[in-house]
């Protein structure tokens, strides 16, 4: 059981990197924008295949 | 039934004013505004923004731009925005028009088709634009006009003056979140371990140092704000929620610590108690804050739309500056149309001025060489120059500001329900706590000392202190979506309590837009052709009667006739000539002047016209007069039912007025059996709330304009129209963001809803306490039990704030 004295320690050093992520990702603005990007992930299809499908879904 | 608009989809109102082949058929449109967009859509092969868009969503039809995108190329103008004046620029602009993710696919892709454009990227939430662009590629200019022909339109502004202490403000918190999940997180492992019997071996101290570990940089860190605001509070002799919330978090942590360094074998840790405690506040601050600031972020908008720019004249030539360059002594050129930026006297040209921002009156008033011209008014008619006399700080405008600036600071905060419990919350803590230690020291120090702190632990406020914040929270963002921007979460707690309503008239109650409401002929001429006379001579004029009798004209569905011999004078009048007749319109004395003759019949029909609160103008052709158009400012379609409906809540409602006292007699007398206060200044508005607060009454105040702005200060509950002046927005607490009246009793509902949901929390939370504290004073709490407790209680008052959500369905 003394593997306990590592593994305590290694947790937080795992935490606190997470932390850091955070910290980073929240810094570099992608939590600015809590709709758009989730959004726009499924905007994004090449515009020539959509040319054709235009005539027949369009009302 | 009418057909959809091709583009934003609103009924079209006649068929056939705009058609458009667009991708090999025909299509109807509700304006050319809308055609061309469509067109450009199609043109650029961006169409499939039009399947993107959600079914049902409705576009808005496209914004006019402004004439002045020109003058954003100009570097001073641009130094604002920009962070450095390089070949390579970005900027941050604030997009008119984002409804969905299709816009923002439509932005991104038009822009990046565009040349000299580096980057685009659109923030939906925030309805922001970040560019970035090569300045020897392309202007500014060009960009916005490109986004101008889909449909958008642009301003640039300055994230940080508009809110940088905000966003940092809340960035540290969503910090101090973050931090506190991860240690909650990680503490919860080391507790399991305690609760499952490791508290009794030999690893306890081993758990027990790193929890201490854990614990401390949280307290210090997380808890910071609730820290320094209870110490803030207590040097300042005034108690909020964040005392009890610091008591709590320090005593446990002390104690735990205590127990950690001796080694106690009877005491136990609460260290998880601390840090779980101190994230699931944490949580409902954030959220509170994220609904704040979405209302704030949506009222900035507003306010920054405006651009901020003057023309000055230097040597006969117009140059478009910010206004704060403008000094004393320039001359401003102001176009008909404008809002006029510096206070001043008018030296060349002649033109009626709105000036019911700033005095409430609906009619414009006519400006000559000489007069004095004020900041903030509107120009209705012909282009002037003015001479500066004073700026920004220093116009009567600033100075309504500073009147305001007063009534803010004599005012004293409002303190929400939760708040006026904390004193006695905290005296009955700490008496229990000190009579549990009291009692048990006949016995035993250490036993003493963990029943006293167990009590404290256990009345730790945790649900009391969400009890507010996350019902505000919840009815801040069902309100946004309903139109409602609620900027102080206090005042919906006053809402509800709120027994006088006070209106302001121009604006407010009424649309604020002149419109023709009589058409009268006194000779044989037709109603229609009366009319048509009338729209024909008015249709190059931009004041505000002539714009109401097109408007009239227009939905008559008369044909205007072409005019010649067009001259007008200010405020007074046009004459033209059309179909070799000579036409002239204009007020009574102006014809009079021109020796036309107003019969009785005439003179009495205008005086009852008059005593409804009507303006008359009058047409005169061939020698004779022929005929009058009333018109008037009507008032909004939703105002008389929301009386209505107020009244029949008995509350009390006055109608407070710059205008004259024939106008607000009129208006008032449609609105049924009301108080009404006509031509009152703009300082005695804040008087008259003043005076009745005195009086004990709690007091809303409702307006748009300039002149109201130092009484939605001073009313308990400030409620601005968004279509009102910044000003008067910046003062408010809450914002109608589509001017639907009827919002102000929607408010009072949901107002009334919030505050007994923050009630029944309040009583959750007590009655929890009640509950747990008879067993921490008997010594029989330990930390799982306060573990398992604990969460659950937030997580009630948690679930009952959601149940705000439900007012508004079904």
């Amino acid at each position: 059981m003394d593997v306990i004295y590592g593994l305590l320690p290694g947790m937080l050093l795992l935490g606190i990197i997470g932390v850091a992520v955070f910290f980073w990702a929240v810094r570099s603005g992608q939590y600015d924008d809590m709709d758009g990007a989730a959004n726009r992930i499924l905007m994004d299809e090449p515009p020539e295949r959509e040319q054709a499908n235009d005539t027949d879904t369009d009302k | 039934m009418s057909i959809p608009c091709y583009h934003c989809r609103l009924p079209v109102e006649k068929a056939g004013s705009f058609t458009a082949k667009v991708a090999g058929e025909n299509h109807e449109f509700c304006c050319f505004g809308c055609q061309t967009v469509c067109e450009t859509i199609h043109n650029a092969g961006l169409q499939s923004f039009y399947l993107k868009t959600p079914e049902g969503e409705h576009l808005a039809p496209p914004p006019s731009l402004s004439a002045e995108l020109a003058s954003y190329d100009l570097d001073e103008v641009q130094s604002d925005y920009v962070d450095k004046l390089d070949d390579i620029r970005s900027i941050h602009l604030l997009v008119e028009g984002i409804h969905c993710a299709a816009c923002v696919w439509l932005i991104e892709h038009s822009l990046a088709k565009q040349q000299g454009v580096i980057s685009a990227e659109v923030n939906l939430t925030s309805k922001r634009l970040r560019l970035k662009w090569d300045n020897r590629l392309t202007t500014l200019s060009t960009l916005l006009q490109a986004l101008g022909r889909i449909g958008y339109a642009a301003i640039p502004f300055d994230p940080d003056t508009a809110e940088g202490a905000l966003a940092r403000r809340h960035q540290s918190l969503l910090y101090r979140m973050a931090f506190a999940g991860f240690a909650m997180m990680n503490m919860l492992w080391i507790s399991i371990a305690l609760y499952s019997g490791a508290d009794q071996g030999e690893f306890k101290n081993w758990f027990h140092w790193i929890s201490f570990l854990i614990a401390t940089p949280t307290l210090l860190y997380a808890g910071y704000p609730f820290l320094r605001n209870a110490l803030l509070g207590l040097r300042r002799r005034y108690l909020t929620m964040d005392l009890p919330i610091a008591i709590g978090a320090v005593t446990t942590y002390g104690y735990s610590t205590y127990v950690t360094i001796t080694g106690s074998t009877v005491g136990h840790v609460y260290f998880d108690t601390v840090v779980n405690f101190l994230f699931v506040i944490l949580v409902g601050r954030y959220l509170e804050a994220i609904s704040k600031r979405e209302a704030l972020s949506a009222t900035s908008r507003l306010l920054e739309l405006q651009p901020k720019l003057a023309t000055i004249m230097i040597d006969g030539l117009a140059k478009v500056v910010p206004i704060r360059t403008v000094k004393i002594g320039d001359l401003v050129l102001v176009k008909p149309g404008e809002k006029i930026p510096v206070d001043g006297v008018l030296t060349d040209g002649q033109s009626a001025v709105d000036e019911s921002m700033l005095t409430g009156e609906s009619l414009p008033v006519v400006k000559k060489n000489k007069d004095q011209v004020v900041a903030g008014s509107i120009n209705c008619e012909g282009a002037f120059t003015v001479k500066v006399q004073q700026v920004l700080r220093n116009t009567a405008l600033a100075k309504i500001v500073s009147l305001m600036e007063d009534a803010q600071a004599s005012k004293a905060p409002i303190q929400s329900t939760a708040d006026k419990i904390v004193p006695w919350f905290v005296v009955v803590t700490l008496t229990l706590a000190a009579a549990t230690f009291i009692y048990w020291y006949q016995f035993d120090f250490e036993q003493a000392l963990l029943a006293a702190t167990s009590v404290l632990i256990i009345t730790c406020p945790c649900a009391f202190g969400m009890a507010t914040p996350m019902s505000v929270a919840v009815a801040t963002g069902v309100a946004a979506h309903h139109g409602i921007l609620i900027k102080q979460g206090a005042a919906l707690e006053y809402l509800s309590k709120v027994t006088h309503f006070i209106f302001d008239k121009t604006g407010t109650l009424t649309e604020g837009k002149l419109r023709v409401v009589t058409v009268e002929s006194f000779s044989d001429l037709s109603e229609d052709t009366l009319l048509m006379l009338a729209g024909s001579v008015e249709q190059h004029s931009e004041h505000g009667i002539a714009r109401a009798i097109l408007a009239e004209s227009v939905s008559r569905d008369l044909t205007l006739s072409p005019i010649t011999d067009f001259s007008s004078s200010a405020g007074q009048g046009v004459e033209a000539s059309l179909n070799q007749q000579h036409v002239l319109l204009g007020t009574q004395s102006w014809l009079a002047e021109f020796g036309f003759v107003f019969t009785d019949i005439v003179l009495n029909r205008v005086d009852s016209l008059e005593h409804q609160g009507i303006s008359c103008v009058f047409m005169a052709t061939e020698g004779q007069i022929v005929g009058l158009i009333g018109v008037a400012d009507r008032l909004r379609p939703d105002a008389i039912s929301m009386i209505n409906d107020l009244q029949q809540q008995g509350i009390a409602i006055t109608v407070l007025s710059g205008d004259k006292q024939a106008v607000v007699r009129a208006i008032t007398a449609e609105l049924g059996d009301i108080q009404r206060q006509a031509e009152v200044l703009p300082k005695d508005k804040a008087d008259v709330v003043r005076a009745l607060q005195k009086q004990g009454v709690i007091v809303a105040m409702v307006g748009d304009g300039v002149n109201d702005a130092p009484a939605l200060i001073q009313a308990d509950v400030g409620i601005a129209l968004a279509s009102g002046t910044d000003v008067s927005i910046e003062s408010a607490d809450i914002v109608l963001s589509h001017n639907e009246l009827r919002k102000v009793t929607e408010a009072r509902h949901l107002a009334s809803r919030t505050l007994s949901t923050i009630r029944q929390n309040i009583v959750l939370s007590i009655s929890y306490n009640i509950i747990m504290v008879p067993l921490a004073m008997m010594g029989l709490v330990n930390p799982l039990i306060a573990a398992v407790t604990m969460p659950i209680s937030s997580l009630l008052v948690i679930g009952n704030a959601a149940r705000i959500k439900r007012l508004f369905k079904g």
